[in-house]
């Protein structure tokens, strides 16, 4: 018989899947209709939903609030940028970027995980700001300008080649891609380990007399979430054609927050909800007025205080019973 | 083997000018209930602080099976054999019962279990099974334990030690604030579990320390004022005025 | 080689350390609100950048009808009071008992910053707007060109921490809020308020970050987001001080804007940041408490 937790994760599942079917609804729908506009935008939310994905696994199952996730998305998106502009391979930008990730992720984890609690979030803010005024300021990146003029390329998916000018192709990749990522991150959260980190953030004292190092376990969930932040920005140049350092910037990061937040924290589907109702959102109230952040900041502050599990929180329990009277009877 | 499963030499720490531990010495001996009497603030939790390495000691020797382990990390202590238990229930109050033992029990699992599914663990959840079963929390498997009454909590803390098979449990005051009823039974339990595994515990309840001990340690003011038989030290006239005469 | 020195001084070192000295005034302005609000109610407020445009707006409008600088000197943190004061009644209050209230506040404060910033660009306009300098002219000091606003930032800015430190450890007031900061629990048993306490901190940092608005404003002009570009140095001067401590404060303030300004003078400007942040790493890793202990801690 499967745990609670396993049980809620199952309920995170089901709405994931519910997810896909409506992408795929769109993505045909987008795909009949010719329309490249809402495809591309429905793609960067997907995109964006991987670096709330990360968020999540830090804030909701680890405990630590990053408020510098952007660094690893924008190392993601710059380190994808260069590689293609050199050589456009899907696989190489992946895997340069993947190590990148670890290499970086290792060293800012060092860093960030010497404290906790606001110390964290406050060094993990400033290790991204420090970077991105670096990024900003360096020439061979582009500096202001960014990198501008990557390639197209043709994604090699053994079988068939997509091309990431393809609206509806590019879409699905990016859908298959970020839902990997939700599998993977999944999976993790519901293996020892994975518990490990709910029970550091559940009270992290009594871990240590477990016969765990609590240090060790929060790098590891920290380099985790770098690679796939990392592995999500990397998909940007491919659907925009440039990257520029605004993707470092704080704004960035606190999006990333406010997505999870308002989706739900520790449930991973609601980064992806929240990342996809987050830019419809702001594609709507954008097109009244050009103040949409009073909007979401009133939303974000309303989650925060009346809905501290945000959306998921009212919906996944909903699932979750669901769930197990189908399982009793 | 050496015959004290756990030894602790001129253990000292200071807060301060306060000398919380003083130059404290003794070894209990294999499946046997040690326990630690003495008045509040004599050092009690401190000593346990010291020796399961949530506190470093400023001098002296911690041994485990003849082993310095001194100043190592819980965690090393941990796998050295040493578990816990907290005056102050310290669980993870949002997860259900099993899932707390669960945790405590993943360590006995293969490293390559770390990353298989929990439902896989079969050893841990075999474990859980039992621990649930012994400590009469069965029912209460699914329950958060925030959702559990006192004494219920104040067993879990015991059992939650107890599930990574230690060779030394320290139980701190097991049954603080229990209910005379709840009490005996922990007591009983306790008496249970010393057929395997060695058992150093801190107790208030004098009776309960009499019937339930093979060795008692009196501390008083940081240092060890005596130790030996529940007896002997009953007899002791030096606990009978630091100790009992307070009583 | 005498005179070279003296020339180097005079015409590199010194007005790099004033420019230096004048930035660290502002640090420390903004930063005093920061540290004394995580000091008291150990809420990191994300906001603060914002409270501290919003003096600058405050005064930027009352200007515009007339009133002369000098009453807004005062005026403006009057105003700021009730705000603050609400704020924290309101908003900060409502999740302060939650269980993870460091991450509850911080997000809260981080919205409400988001509203207020684009309530700004709202109200006021994206642009930057730069009001008068009220005392024109310039002195010599030392051979050094200094304008005189900037030596009333120096002085003022000065006897602006005399006035909170002397607030905060000399008074009843601040006696109470020590004790509070030190245990609320106990506090509220000797009969102090504790809920209006904390309102009443909460106010009193933020009526600083107004404070620090009206001062700035004519050196740094005023637009909305103009509370990040001093947020992130605010943040790292109140973890390297020592969170809630005032001469914390002030020394990091000082040293570490003059680390940025002289180091500025012989590596590029944009290595300036990453260098004061790597203090803090560093004063992290081996002293997590910072320079002093906490306010009302020792």
């Amino acid at each position: 018989m499967a745990d609670a937790l396993t049980r809620s994760m199952r309920a995170s599942h089901v709405l994931a899947a519910v997810l896909v079917v409506a992408s795929l609804g769109f993505a045909a729908f987008g795909a009949a209709s010719g329309d490249t506009f809402y495809l591309r935008l429905g793609t960067e939310a997907l995109i964006f939903a991987g670096l709330a994905l990360s968020v999540d696994i830090l804030l909701g199952y680890t405990g630590l609030l990053s408020l510098g996730q952007a660094l690893y998305f924008g190392l993601g998106a710059y380190l994808s940028a260069l590689v293609l502009m050199v050589t456009p391979s899907f696989w190489a930008a992946m895997g340069a970027t993947a190590i990148g990730a670890v290499v970086v992720g290792t060293i800012g984890g060092f860093i960030a995980n010497r404290v906790r609690g606001v110390y964290f979030a406050l060094i993990t803010f400033g290790m991204a700001q420090v970077i991105a005024k670096v990024v900003y300021n360096t020439r061979a990146l582009g500096a202001s300008d960014g990198l501008i003029g990557v390639p197209v390329i043709d994604i090699n998916l053994g079988l068939f080649k997509i091309s990431s000018a393809s609206p509806v192709g590019f879409f699905l990749v990016v859908l298959t891609f970020i839902i990997i990522l939700y599998a993977l991150a999944a999976y993790l959260l519901d293996t020892p380990f994975g518990r490990l980190l709910i029970a550091l953030r559940a009270n992290e004292r009594r871990v240590p007399f477990l016969g765990y190092r609590t240090v060790t376990a929060r790098l590891a969930a920290y380099v985790i979430a770098a690679v796939i932040a990392a592995l999500s920005g990397a998909l940007y140049p491919m659907l925009r054609g440039f990257v520029s350092p605004e993707l470092l910037f704080f704004a960035t990061s606190g999006n990333a927050v406010i997505t999870v937040v308002t989706g739900g924290v520790g449930t991973l589907v609601g980064a992806l909800y929240g990342s996809i109702l987050l830019t419809l959102f702001k594609s709507v109230v954008g097109s009244y007025t050009e103040h949409h952040l009073i909007v979401i900041g009133l939303l974000f502050m309303g989650a925060v205080i009346f809905l501290p599990r945000g959306l998921m929180g009212i919906v996944r329990p909903v699932i979750e019973r669901r769930l197990n009277r189908g399982a009793k009877s | 083997m050496s015959a004290s499963v756990l030894e602790v030499r001129d253990l000292s720490v200071h807060f301060g000018g306060l000398r919380a531990v003083d130059n404290v010495s003794f070894a209990i001996a294999r499946h046997r209930i040690t326990t630690v009497i003495g008045p509040n603030g004599a050092g009690k939790s401190t000593l346990f602080n010291l020796i399961s390495g949530a506190v470093r000691p400023r001098a002296g020797q911690v041994l485990i099976d003849g082993v310095d382990h001194t100043g190592e990390p819980p965690h090393r202590l941990q796998a050295a054999g040493l578990a816990r238990s907290f005056q102050i229930t310290n669980l993870f109050f949002e997860l259900s019962v099993a899932e707390n033992l669960r945790l405590a029990a993943q360590i006995l699992e293969p490293m390559a279990m770390a990353w298989r599914p929990v439902a896989a663990s079969r050893t841990a959840l075999a474990r859980v099974d039992e621990l649930l079963e012994r400590f009469g929390l069965t029912d209460k498997a699914p329950y958060p334990v925030g959702k559990l009454s006192h004494g219920e909590q104040r067993r879990l803390e015991v059992a939650v030690a107890l599930a990574c098979k230690p060779k030394v449990l320290l139980l701190d005051e097991p049954t603080q604030g229990m209910s005379h009823g709840d009490t005996e039974d922990t007591a009983k339990l306790i008496k249970s579990l010393s057929s395997d595994v060695t058992i150093l515990l801190i107790e208030h309840d004098i009776g309960l320390v009499m019937s339930l001990s093979d060795h008692v340690i009196v501390m008083h003011q940081g240092q060890k004022l005596a130790e030996g038989t529940p007896a002997e030290v009953r007899g002791n006239p030096a606990v009978q005025t630091a100790y009992f005469g307070h009583a | 080689m005498m005179t070279a020195a003296i020339e180097y001084f005079q015409f590199v070192l010194a007005p790099q350390i004033l420019i230096g000295l004048v930035l660290g005034v502002a640090v420390i302005l903004v930063a005093l609100g920061l540290t004394i609000i995580f000091g008291l109610l150990d809420v990191i407020n994300m906001s603060h950048g914002e409270f501290y445009a919003l003096g600058a707006f405050i005064a930027l409008a009352l200007a515009s009808v007339g009133l002369p600088f000098w009453l807004l000197l005062l005026l403006v943190p009057l105003i700021m009071l009730p705000v603050g004061y609400i704020v924290e009644r309101g908003l900060i209050q409502r999740v302060f008992h939650s269980g993870e209230r460091h991450v509850t506040t911080l997000l809260l404060t981080f919205g409400l910053g988001l509203v207020m910033e684009d309530a700004f660009r709202l109200v006021f306009g994206p642009n930057p707007q730069k009001p008068p300098v009220p005392i024109a002219g310039a002195i010599d000091v030392f051979g050094v060109f200094l304008p005189l606003y900037r030596l009333f930032l120096i002085l003022g800015g000065a006897a602006v921490v005399a006035l909170v430190a002397l607030v905060v450890y000399r008074t009843r007031l601040g006696a109470m809020v020590r004790a509070a900061a030190f245990d609320r629990h106990m506090a509220a048993s000797l009969g102090v308020p504790v809920q209006h306490v904390y309102a009443g901190a909460f106010a009193f940092g933020v009526a600083l970050a107004g404070l620090a608005g009206v001062m700035l404003a004519p050196i740094y002009s005023v637009f909305p987001t103009m509370g990040r570009d001093f947020i992130l140095m605010a943040f790292t001067v109140v973890i390297v001080g020592g969170m809630g401590s005032i001469a914390g404060v002030v020394v990091a303030g000082l040293l570490l804007t003059q680390v940025q300004a002289i180091s500025s003078l012989y590596i590029s400007p944009v290595w300036s940041d990453p260098i004061v942040f790597g203090i803090m790493v560093i004063m992290l890793m081996v002293r997590p408490q910072g320079l002093f202990g906490r306010l009302g801690h020792g």
